[in-house]
């Protein structure tokens, strides 16, 4: 059996075996997911891959303490929220550019520590479009409140259910919907009023 | 009105809206969807929340560095089972325990040469002399210390000397216990099986994060 189709609970017993292979294989599985989360909490390509890098060590150390009964991708985000939640804190960054680092001063950092957007559309003006509507949404959730910005990524980008950002978040059940629902409508408003804008140009 | 008249005149609450936009295995009273159907708002609403979640979803993956797992497990430190541990301390400590192996078979070998010399005794009246001896003992230390403690003018001196602490003596005191923490926190580390180096690395990120 490859380890690609073992369980996350599985690839968990093994690494508590010391399977180097395993615990390689969970990274494998969740660095984009976390790597997404996080970068779209920091803004910072460097920054969001030290934090990533420290989720997973802080993980693979502190794996003796894992509760098995809970879901091992809950845990890992819950850890992933954690550092980066106490990193903005520390930084009080509220809101964030989404054209490259809140720290870059030259435009050469602030390409270093920017992501393209890409799109798989095939024709060009399409691909321009989405770039455009990506581009904007990117913009829009940025501007969203941390945790905010965590919970519509979490409920919309990653599908998890209400409890479990509950869980991530350490937070009750109904402000997790709070979150969500005023994120909508301010991702809702963000994105008419760039319409609006778009139209008046 | 009815109950059914009512519940259709209200418009969804989200929760009802987001069941309606992702039906699942979630279903909602037909009056609920009786009342989407003719509701202008609530349907744009649910249109509304399907758009967003579809630009969510379409929002790009984004991606670490090429190599970025090799360089996380390089920094990663899988625990080891307790056998693993166990093996590991013995092949460090290999005088220290051969000396405890050979100690241990030599109080199993007087104790067997013991009993052997009174056929008489049974397993129950050995465990029975084997815990009374042992609280006997462990009484007699609590004794012991009870009497050092309060017999000995431990408690006096200790008064006398807090009346005399000098800058000088407060300074060595606290050093003292500071080199004493830190050699200790150095001792757990290592048995913790904890790279001081990771230490020193998550103190840099947090430096940086501060910064």
């Amino acid at each position: 059996m490859s380890y690609r189709e073992h369980t996350d609970q599985n690839l968990v017993r093994l690494c508590l075996k010391t399977d180097e292979r395993a615990a390689r294989e969970l990274v494998e599985r969740f660095e984009r997911p976390v790597f997404s989360l996080v970068y779209r909490m920091v803004r910072d390509r460097e920054l969001a891959e030290d934090l990533t890098q420290e989720v997973f060590v802080r993980t693979f150390n502190n794996l003796q303490r894992y509760d098995r009964s809970y879901k091992f991708s809950s845990w890992l985000f819950k850890i992933a929220y954690n550092l980066t939640v106490d990193h903005l804190r520390k930084k009080q960054v509220k809101t964030i550019s989404m054209h490259g680092s809140p720290d870059a001063v030259t435009p050469e950092r602030q390409e270093a520590t920017s992501l393209s957007l890409e799109s798989d559309e095939d024709s060009p003006d399409a691909m321009v479009e989405a770039r455009e509507l990506a581009g904007y949404l990117e913009e829009a959730i940025a501007v969203l409140r941390p945790e905010y910005r965590t919970a519509i990524l979490l409920r919309h980008v990653e599908g998890r259910p209400y409890d479990e950002i509950a869980d991530i978040m350490g937070v009750p059940l109904g402000t997790v919907k709070t979150y969500i629902f005023r994120a909508r409508r301010e991702l809702r408003d963000l994105l008419e009023d760039r319409r609006d804008d778009g139209d008046e140009e | 009105m009815n109950e059914n008249n009512q519940a259709r005149a209200r418009h969804l609450q989200a929760e009802e809206l987001e069941t309606l936009a992702f039906p699942g295995d979630h279903r909602l009273p037909a009056r609920s969807s009786a009342h989407a159907a003719e509701c202008d708002r609530c349907r744009r609403d649910i249109e509304e929340l399907q758009t967003l979640h579809s630009l969510l979803q379409a929002l790009t993956p984004l991606q670490p560095v090429v190599g970025f797992s090799d360089r996380v497990m390089q920094r990663v430190r899988l625990p080891l089972p307790w056998r693993v541990r166990v093996l590991q301390a013995v092949r460090r400590h290999q005088v220290a325990t051969a000396a405890a192996f050979a100690g241990a078979a030599a109080a199993v070998g007087v104790g067997l040469t013991w009993i052997a010399r009174y056929p008489e005794l049974t397993p129950m009246t050995i465990a029975a002399f084997l815990v009374q001896r042992s609280t006997a003992f462990l009484w007699s230390g609590v004794m012991e210390v009870g009497r050092l403690v309060y017999g000995s003018g431990i408690l006096e001196t200790a008064q006398g000397v807090a009346g005399q602490v000098t800058p000088v003596s407060a300074f060595v005191a606290v050093a003292t216990v500071t080199l004493i923490g830190l050699a200790s926190f150095r001792i757990l580390l290592s048995l913790m099986e904890i790279d001081p180096a990771l230490v020193s690395s998550h103190l840099r990120l947090r430096r940086r994060v501060r910064g």
